[in-house]
This record gives C-alpha cells, sequence and structure tokens, in this order.
C-alpha cells in the first residue's frame, strides 16, 4: 500500500492526477471553510448581484439569482462525492458475489446470473438510468438507486471472468483436496486474487460515476434544486452560452477535473498493480 | 488379514457429453496396504490423474460423470458415505491428501506460507492457536530439509523456487498424518536434479509416518525408484501389475514392453523406434506371479 504510494508520486501523470483527487476531495471535506458564502448553497436570491462575470470575492461569477458560483461549484463537489462513494459501495460488493457465485459454482448458477447480468448490460446504461429515474422521483437517493443498478453488471463480468480462470489453477483444486468449503474458496482463495482488478476498476469508474450522475441531472432527472449539482449547473448555464460563459465553464472544469484525476490514478493503478483489461 | 487402505474394485467411469458417453475408465481394480508405496504407471489420457480424482471424491459432484464400481478407504465404501463424511475424510488426520503436478501454482499466492501452512493444520485442528500452527510448520518444514523455516513460512510462493515449493507442498501434504497420499506426477513441472532430491524426501518420510502412497507418474525411471508395486494403466484398462522389480525386468504384457522400450537411452541410439501397433496393446491383463488383486487379497 504504501509502496503502491510511492510508485504513485514518482510517474508525473498519476501525480497529476493524485493532486487533482487531491483538490476534490479537500474541497469537499473543507466546503464550509474554504467557500465565501455557504448560505449560497440553499435557495437564496440576491438580485443586486446575479449573473456577474468572475470577479471578487466572486471568483467563479454569481449564477441568475446571484449565488455564488464557487460555493455552488464546491459544494456540488460533496454531493458527487458522495455518489459515487454511495454507488461504488453498493454495486461492487453485489457485483462481485455474483461475479464469483458464477465464475466459481459454474453450471445452472453461473446460466442463470450470468444471462441476468446480460440483460442488465444490453440495455444502455444512461437509458436503463433514465427509465428507472423516470419511475422513481428524481432525488439524490433515487439518483443513487439507479446508477447502483447500471453498474454492478460490470463488476459481475469481470469477476467472473478472472474467477473462470482461477477456478483451474492448481490452489483451488489443493484447497478443495484438504476439504475447504465452496465459501472459503470463492472468498478467501479466489476473490483475493481479484483484488487489484476491482480496485483498479473503482478508481477508474469513480470518475466516470460522477460524469453518469451529471448527465442526468443534466438531463433534469437528478439531484433537482436548490441542491447544487454540477451537471444541473451547466445544463442551467447552456441557455445562456456564449454570453454568460462562467455558467458553465466553471461547473464544467469541475466535472472534468474530477472524472480526468480519478482516471489517470486508475490508469497508473493499473500499470502498477499489473491488471490488463 | 486387514482392510487395505485403498481398494478400488472395477471402477468404471464415463462421461456423458451430447453424442453419447465416453468411457474413460474399463473396470481398473487395485489396492493399497499401509505403508505400502504403489505406482500407477501409463501415459497420458490413461486415466491415471481421473482414477485419484475418484478416490478423493472430486469427480462425483460431476453431472456428467458416470461412475460405477467400488472404492474403500480402509475398509469404508466411499459410495455410501454421507457428503458431509467424504468431506471430513479430506486432509483431516488418518486421511487422504494429494500432491500436484505442479507446486508453484498449488500455493495461493495472495498469502504468505504460513498462513497456508495453518489453513492445512486447521483442518485437523480447527481451534489450533497461532503459536502451535507455526511451532508445527517449522517442523514440518524442517522435516523436508528447508534450512530457513522461520523465513520461507512469510514469505509467498513466487518467492520460493520450484523445489521449495514442492517441499513446502510435500511438508503440508504430510502435516496432518495422512493415511494416504495421493502423489499426481509430483515434480514433472520441476528438473530431474530437483525432482530426484523431493522424491528422495518423500520417500524417507512416507516410511517414516508410514503412509500409504499412490504415485501417478508417466516417468518409467522414477518409478522404479519410488514404488514398491507397479500397475500399468493403458486407455482405462491395468494391463499388467506386478512387483517393480519383476516387472521392469521381465515385462509380459506387450504395452509395457512398449512403454519400456519408448525410453530414450542416454548411451546413444536417440530416441528408439517403437513398434506402434495399438491393437496389440489391448490384450488382457497380466499380473505377474502371486501379484494379482486374488492372491494378493486372500
Amino acid at each position: 500500500m504504501k509502496k503502491t504510494l510511492v510508485i504513485l508520486t514518482r510517474n508525473p501523470l498519476s501525480l497529476i492526477g493524485l493532486i487533482l483527487v487531491g483538490i476534490v476531495v479537500l474541497s469537499a471535506l473543507f466546503a464550509d471553510v474554504i467557500t465565501p458564502f455557504p448560505a449560497h448553497v440553499g435557495a437564496v436570491v440576491d438580485f443586486a448581484n446575479f449573473n456577474q462575470p468572475p470577479h471578487w470575492p466572486n471568483i467563479f461569477g454569481t449564477d441568475l439569482v446571484g449565488r455564488d458560483l464557487f460555493t455552488r461549484v464546491v459544494y456540488a463537489y460533496r454531493i458527487s462525492l458522495i455518489l459515487g462513494i454511495v454507488v461504488l459501495a453498493i454495486a461492487v460488493p453485489i457485483g462481485v458475489a455474483i461475479g464469483l457465485a458464477a465464475g466459481y459454482l459454474g453450471g445452472w448458477t453461473e446460466y442463470l446470473l450470468m444471462r441476468l447480468t446480460d440483460v442488465f448490460l444490453s440495455i444502455p446504461p444512461l437509458v436503463l438510468a433514465m427509465s428507472i429515474m423516470g419511475l422513481l422521483q428524481p432525488t439524490l437517493t433515487n439518483g443513487m438507486i439507479a446508477v447502483t443498478a447500471m453498474w454492478w453488471p460490470w463488476y459481475t463480468r469481470l469477476v467472473y471472468n478472472i474467477a473462470r480462470s482461477e477456478k483451474e489453477e492448481g490452489y483451488v483444486l489443493a484447497a478443495e483436496v484438504i476439504g475447504a468449503s465452496k465459501l472459503h474458496i470463492m472468498f478467501r482463495e479466489i476473490l483475493p486474487n481479484c483484488v487489484p482488478s476491482i480496485i483498479t476498476k473503482m478508481t477508474l469508474d469513480f470518475g466516470f460515476v460522477i460524469l453518469i450522475a451529471s448527465s442526468l441531472s443534466f438531463l433534469g432527472l437528478g439531484v433537482q434544486p436548490p441542491t447544487p449539482d454540477l451537471g444541473s449547473m451547466v445544463a442551467e448555464g447552456a441557455k445562456y452560452l456564449p454570453d454568460s460563459w462562467w455558467l458553465t465553464v466553471f461547473p464544467g472544469l469541475a466535472i472534468l477535473i474530477a472524472v480526468f484525476g480519478f482516471n489517470l490514478i486508475g490508469d497508473a493503478l493499473r500499470e502498477i498493480l499489473g491488471v490488463d483489461q | 488379514m486387514t482392510n487395505p487402505t485403498l481398494r478400488i474394485d472395477d471402477l468404471r467411469l464415463g462421461f456423458k457429453t451430447w453424442s453419447g458417453t465416453i468411457d474413460v475408465l474399463h473396470g481398473i481394480s487395485l489396492h493399497i496396504r499401509k505403508g505400502e508405496r504403489v505406482a500407477l504407471v501409463g501415459e497420458s489420457g490413461s486415466g491415471k490423474s481421473v482414477t485419484a480424482r475418484i478416490v478423493l471424491g472430486m469427480l462425483q459432484q460431476l453431472k456428467s460423470a458416470r461412475i460405477s464400481g467400488t472404492v474403500e478407504f480402509e475398509g469404508i465404501n466411499l459410495e455410501t458415505l454421507k457428503p458431509a463424511s467424504r468431506h471430513a475424510l479430506r486432509g483431516t488426520a488418518m486421511s487422504m491428501s494429494m500432491i500436484f503436478q505442479d507446486p508453484t501454482s498449488s500455493l495461493n499466492p495472495v498469502y504468505p506460507i504460513f498462513t497456508l501452512f495453518r489453513e492445512v493444520l486447521q483442518r485437523a485442528e480447527p481451534g489450533i492457536d497461532t503459536e502451535t500452527a507455526r511451532r508445527k510448520a517449522i517442523a514440518a518444514l524442517a522435516d523436508v530439509a528447508i534450512n530457513e523455516p522461520e523465513r520461507v513460512l512469510e514469505s509467498y510462493a513466487f518467492q520460493l523456487s520450484g523445489g521449495m515449493n514442492q517441499r513446502v507442498m510435500i511438508a503440508m501434504a504430510l502435516a496432518n498424518n495422512p493415511a494416504l497420499l495421493l502423489a499426481d506426477e509430483p515434480g514433472t513441472a520441476l528438473d530431474v536434479t530437483v525432482q530426484a532430491q523431493t522424491l528422495r524426501l518423500m520417500s524417507e518420510l512416507v516410511e517414516k509416518h508410514q503412509t500409504s502412497v499412490l504415485f501417478i507418474s508417466h516417468n518409467l525411471g522414477v518409478v522404479r525408484e519410488f514404488a514398491d508395486r507397479v500397475y500399468v494403466i493403458y486407455k482405462g484398462n491395468i494391463v499388467e501389475q506386478g512387483p517393480t522389480a519383476g516387472l521392469f525386468d521381465n515385462p509380459q504384457h506387450p504395452y509395457t514392453r512398449a512403454l519400456l522400450s519408448a525410453v530414450p537411452r542416454i548411451t546413444g541410439g536417440g530416441i528408439p523406434d517403437i513398434e506402434d501397433d495399438p491393437a496389440q496393446f489391448l490384450a488382457p491383463l497380466f499380473a505377474h506371479q502371486g501379484y494379482s488383486e486374488k492372491e494378493l487379497l486372500k
């Protein structure tokens, strides 16, 4: 773990990734401290100061009702990160458990589980998430449910493939011979061999979860106002391009930084941990 | 007379496929007494390894496998055994264990050797504490001539050489004092000098522990050194059986002769020409004087 961190700081690209992710995480954690107008997160109106280009103290400018854009972008990171963590925390265990069971047990279990996974994979991800959001109310919680529902099959696929090949390895046979239980073999023998791939994919996916969640709110199906969200900020500002450019450029850049940062780290991890995809 | 450690009688195995059943074993019979080292020799695909898997009860779970015949372990018929008690037979004390072809891939690369060793010991003694396990593991590794057992216990399989891994495997397989050891082409993945070394070690250990061994191999030289008795298997039939010396000096079955003459001579001549007439290889079983199943099991 420590060694991985040291290697990460040596490579210039992954160092940039670490810095970008560090900025995102720190600003989300200390949002109350670093933002000049914490009150502007909610439904605040300041018509004397609306739609202003970047100036001091509103370094990102103000939105259409006069709220500080910088404050809202930083708080939106908080929402995005929570969403990313929750989605992966639910989707990864589900996907991994199903993938392990299908890959190791084989037979009818494999057939049923993998066909079920294929059904989910056959629907374009955004369409699936949109239809779930359409059925439910567009809130943060339901957004998490929708993104989770479209995310777990990818982990099932990943772990299934590794489990299928690891199953043929000598140590699995050896464990069967000394009489280890199926659960033991799945979670104590095969799973540790999948961990590098899972961690790499999780890091890469963190950025994509943020992107998908932003796409959903861009389409008006995600987090609802007045809660700040990067996607809905971009959507709102898009109507006023190119005159009020700061309304879209800063939230857009914020998405870019987060996704780019997580991707750089994910790529570097893939090389360090020797995972090939 | 007491029950042999392992007795297989008229074992048949077929695999059911879409296009009908493929017969793999056509009724093989063999037995191993306590402390006896028996070799099962044959070319690849002759049914050596599946026999071992059946003894371990690992093919019975396979839906496509059709098995008939008797497999008795210490007088207990494995077929009539409940899955739970069969499960208990594997790895625990007074039972069976196995050594595999490729030692390095048989050790899970994500755990250090000690973790793996403790798991093996836990099969026999579920509540074993770390200290006792470590002491036992060190003793077992010292038994297989590993110089720094403490360092090896902290290492991962990929940090050790193939020969060391093989010795670790042997130590693990014998850690719980099994009654029967199934050695499926041990050391095939190693070079000959290391192979000889580990086999000698294994030989000494099984003698010390009075372990019965079913030694599966295609390497005739190794078999000659190691085994007390030999069964030659060809296409799922035992074709010849007898004492090691007698069988090697005076092979009777056409297939055994072909097998023996197929060994290249280091003194020249290279790889010999073998008359390849499969029809005569299917001649019936030849048992050396006093070494047929009937005579031995009296």
